[in-house]
């Protein structure tokens, strides 16, 4: 019997609108500085959902002028001034680059605070007028984390949010961030917290995806490849990630909400890492075509991806 | 009832009061009306005015505050009229024989003072004159004479530059205010230090502080209520940052206020302490005022004015209204403004603090984030002069005719001498110019490459009622070069560690002299290496251990330049 020969793999969409569609409805609102749309199309959704398109805002060119005319007209308008902050910080970040901090210049630098500190004036403003605008306190732990706040205050600042949302599982990985040896935190913290808002959070949510995001991050720690390798193979690193995968992306309540395509798509590469290839050809085969940024570009972006999914289907089973 | 009557030509206020009768002496003259270069007088001289009235059980006091001094008893209505009638007297014939000892008390005081996180706030307000004066030790005591103690008596305690309360049933039979006439002095000018507002300091207390100046009216004390909740509410109650909370109001006697709040942080919470006061702060300039927090600030204020003694209470503060000139309400006048004060108006309110705030911050925080300016640390110019070159580092201090300029680390500062607010000066030579923008630069002979004439330009350029001589210090508390932890910095210079910068020259011969040891080092060990395998039985080889030996003195010595110049920047 002659085997068939493999069907290529479909290309990666990157897209959030390929997951989304109303990432595309929220862009067009844009273009067109439709703004009573933009908010026809933020007000009903809950603040995961806003969170994913607001974050598409800043693919569209000019958002910020019209921002700013927005709010010009309506100076109370918390929402306007949110998403106006959310664009300085996504410009300023992109200003300094992902590079790490030693090949990053003085001047990058000075432009990437002074865009975080403008940000932060309007959401102190906004925190002031409705301290249960979770999105707005979500951005504010970025701005925290850039201007170096401090640990406390980045704490201070979640938990405000956590008031009103106590799962929001963006702020909590903005926070994890923080928390990491790399802005001043420690490990310790860092499980500490992944532990405990995955275990406060109900079953089949996706905040099971702290624990593996913890991993991932002192996982890539690491200096050398020998303590990676050592790392992947720990029994204990293994049993978190199959804990964090039945509280969240092998349980049955598991839904594909906002966020669902990273969450999936960092189980695939964490069980790929531990030779676990059926249950990483599993998450890719739910992927499908969808991809994410993260966590592929910790590891060299879609080559890495492409590896990965390509040695899932080949040891792991059918796709 | 408050009466107003008139005794030896001093108005008087006057309330029954069911306890013991109680009476005070208030002058409008305090630290805001002295100079820096002879602050200490007004508090020198009230010590002295009680210094014989010392040695008893009686209930006296006295108290100088930045706009008025104070003489206050409580007793029979004989000691009363005794100790005021004794106070007005000794105050314009002074038991000068006591002065030294009493200059030796106010300096003994003023160390076991406890330094209070809020001690440092009038200076970055105001410099280094009027209202900033209480942030610095009483420098001028040194050189205040009698004369210009009688003079300064003459000229602030006067008949007409005095209020008489008394809290009893009448005049106290047999008082008698002997003071000369005069005028009614009016309050001082309030200087600033703050090109820009809201501004922040950074200072090493664990506490942060927000100091403002509000038009003075009903609704400003009511919110300094209504912040006192809020911040504890949110900082204690809810986040668990912060144990002591308070806010303060004082009228200033200008028809503004200071308004005060102060919150604590234990160590790792500071930077939280921080973002959660800026956020209080934001939540009520935006005018997000709790109603409840109004009513319950509104209805102690009203439990206090219903209080049996209230009149009597109020008479001190009723006092120093009647001595600036401010518009003196009853208590039920009060009542009834309590009762229209509106969130509106506390929104007003906290507009005007936002927009006047400055911010004290704990050390490693800032506020530039959240819209706060830093206060200045260094001044904005330079001024010519003859420059002399700092023995260590790379400074440079000018001598002009102007005012000198140091630039370098942490600077540029100025002080122009027309601006000297003071001038310390040590037998040994070392000088402080104090500006009246509070900047501080501090000259140590030992440290700069001085010609001997430069502190002699100084001294001649700075008016004379500027200077202030410094008691003589034992050598080992005169820093010498190279031993950069003996310096004392001017206040304005520590807030900021500059840079270390390097000489030109500094780095090719750390270069060389590492090539160099390398080089010599290595053949050395190599030699040594050698000798160690080689055969003892070889001969001689004494002369050889001998080059050994040369050879790692020499890679010491050559490494030397390196140590150096790595300690020096330490």
């Amino acid at each position: 019997m002659i085997a068939a020969m493999p069907a290529p793999l479909p290309a990666i969409d990157f897209d959030p609108a390929a997951a989304f569609p109303e990432v595309n409805d929220m862009r067009a609102a844009l273009a067109t500085r439709d703004w009573p749309r933009v908010r026809q199309l933020l007000d009903p959704r809950d603040w995961a959902g806003r969170s994913l398109l607001v974050s598409a805002a800043d693919d569209v060119e000019g958002v910020g002028d019209f921002l700013r005319a927005v709010l010009a007209r309506h100076p109370g308008d918390t929402v306007a001034a949110t998403m106006l902050a959310a664009h300085l910080v996504d410009a300023g970040w992109k200003i300094r680059t992902s590079l790490r901090a030693e090949h990053v210049s003085r001047e990058q630098f000075a432009q990437l605070h002074d865009h975080l500190r403008q940000a932060e004036q309007i959401l102190i403003d906004v925190c002031a007028r409705d301290p249960g605008n979770v999105l707005a306190w979500q951005e504010r732990l970025t701005t925290a984390m850039g201007l170096q706040l401090g640990q406390a205050e980045a704490r201070r600042r979640y938990d405000r949010l956590a008031r009103y949302a106590p799962h929001d599982r963006r702020s909590q990985s903005a926070l994890l961030q923080q928390l990491c040896p790399k802005w001043s935190g420690s490990w310790d913290k860092v499980f500490a917290f992944a532990r405990e808002r995955m275990l406060a959070a109900p079953e089949g949510a996706q905040n099971g995806v702290l624990l593996a995001d913890a991993h991932f991050e002192r996982y890539h720690d690491f200096d050398t490849d020998g303590e990676r390798a050592a790392y992947v193979r720990d029994p204990r690193v293994a049993q978190d990630i199959w804990t964090a995968a039945q509280r969240s992306v092998l349980h049955p309540h598991f839904r594909h909400e906002p966020g669902w395509v990273s969450t999936r798509s960092v189980f695939a590469l964490w069980f790929g890492l531990l030779d676990q290839w059926a249950a990483a050809a599993a998450q890719f085969a739910a992927l499908g075509h969808l991809g994410s940024e993260y966590p592929w570009s910790y590891l060299g972006g879609t080559s890495t991806l492409d590896k990965f999914r390509t040695e899932a289907y080949a040891k792991g089973g059918p796709r | 009832m408050i009466r107003q009557l008139d005794v030896d030509g001093v108005p008087t206020l006057m309330a029954a009061t069911a306890g013991p009768m109680r009476a005070g002496l208030t002058f409008r003259v305090g630290t805001a009306d002295e100079t820096l270069g002879r602050s200490g007088i007004t508090h020198l001289l009230e010590h002295l005015a009680l210094a014989p009235l010392g040695l008893t059980d009686y209930h006296f006091n006295g108290a100088t505050a930045p706009i008025f001094t104070s003489f206050y008893m409580q007793g029979s209505e004989s000691d009363i009229a005794g100790f005021l009638t004794a106070v007005c007297r000794t105050i314009h014939d002074l038991p000068m024989a006591r002065l030294e000892v009493e200059k030796e008390i106010l300096r003994t005081e003023w160390s076991s003072r406890g330094n209070a996180a809020i001690d440092s706030v009038p200076l970055w307000r105001h410099g280094a004159r009027d209202h900033g004066l209480t942030s610095y030790p009483e420098f001028g005591l040194h050189a205040i004479t009698e004369h210009d103690l009688r003079a300064w008596a003459a000229r602030w305690f006067t008949r007409e530059n005095a209020v008489l309360w008394i809290a009893g049933e009448r005049v106290p039979a047999g008082l008698r205010l002997a003071l000369p006439a005069g005028v009614r002095q009016p309050v001082p000018p309030v200087s600033s230090a703050l090109p820009r507002t809201p501004a922040y300091f950074v200072n090493g207390s664990r506490a942060v502080v927000l100091d403002s100046v509000v038009r003075r009216r009903t609704a400003a004390g009511v919110f300094a209520g209504v912040l006192e909740r809020e911040m504890y509410r949110s900082l204690r109650q809810e986040d668990g940052l912060s144990y002591t909370i308070n806010t303060g109001y004082e009228p200033r006697g200008d028809g503004h206020a200071t308004l005060r709040a102060l919150a604590d942080a234990l160590p790792e919470k500071q930077d939280a302490v921080l973002g959660g006061f800026i956020d209080v702060l934001a939540k009520l300039r935006v005018g997000r005022i709790e109603q409840a927090d109004l009513d319950a600030t509104v209805a102690k204020r009203e439990e206090t004015l219903g209080l049996a003694e209230v009149d009597a209470a109020r008479l001190p503060s009723q006092a120093l209204d009647l001595l600036t000139g401010q518009r003196t309400v009853t208590v039920d006048e009060l009542r009834a403004e309590l009762k229209t004060v509106t969130l509106g108006d506390l929104h007003q309110v906290a507009q005007e603090v936002t927009a006047t705030a400055l911010l004290m911050v704990p050390d490693g925080t800032t506020a530039d984030w959240a819209g706060f300016t830093e206060a200045p640390t260094c001044s904005t110019h330079t001024l010519p002069g003859t420059a002399y070159r700092e023995r260590e580092g790379d400074g440079e201090l000018r001598v002009g005719i102007d005012g000198v300029s140091y630039v370098g680390p942490g600077g540029p500062l100025t002080v122009r001498y027309a601006e000297c607010a003071a001038l310390l000066a040590w037998p040994d030579g070392a000088r402080r110019l104090i500006g009246h923008d509070a900047i501080s630069m501090h000259i140590e002979p030992t440290l700069f490459d001085l010609h001997p004439g430069a502190i002699g330009v100084i001294d001649q350029r700075v008016p004379a009622d500027r200077r202030v001589p410094m008691p003589a210090r034992p050598p080992e508390k005169i820093p010498q070069p190279y031993a950069a932890a003996n310096r004392p910095h001017p206040p304005h210079q520590q807030q900021r560690p500059a840079p270390a910068t390097r000489s030109w020259w500094e780095v090719p011969l750390m270069v060389l002299s590492g090539l160099a040891t390398l080089g010599v080092g290595g053949i050395t060990l190599l030699l040594t290496f050698g000798l160690f395998i080689a055969d003892e039985s070889d001969g001689d080889i004494g002369w050889l251990w001998g080059m050994v030996g040369v050879g790692w003195l020499l890679t010491v010595i050559l490494a030397l330049p390196i140590v150096l110049l790595r300690r020096r920047r330490r």
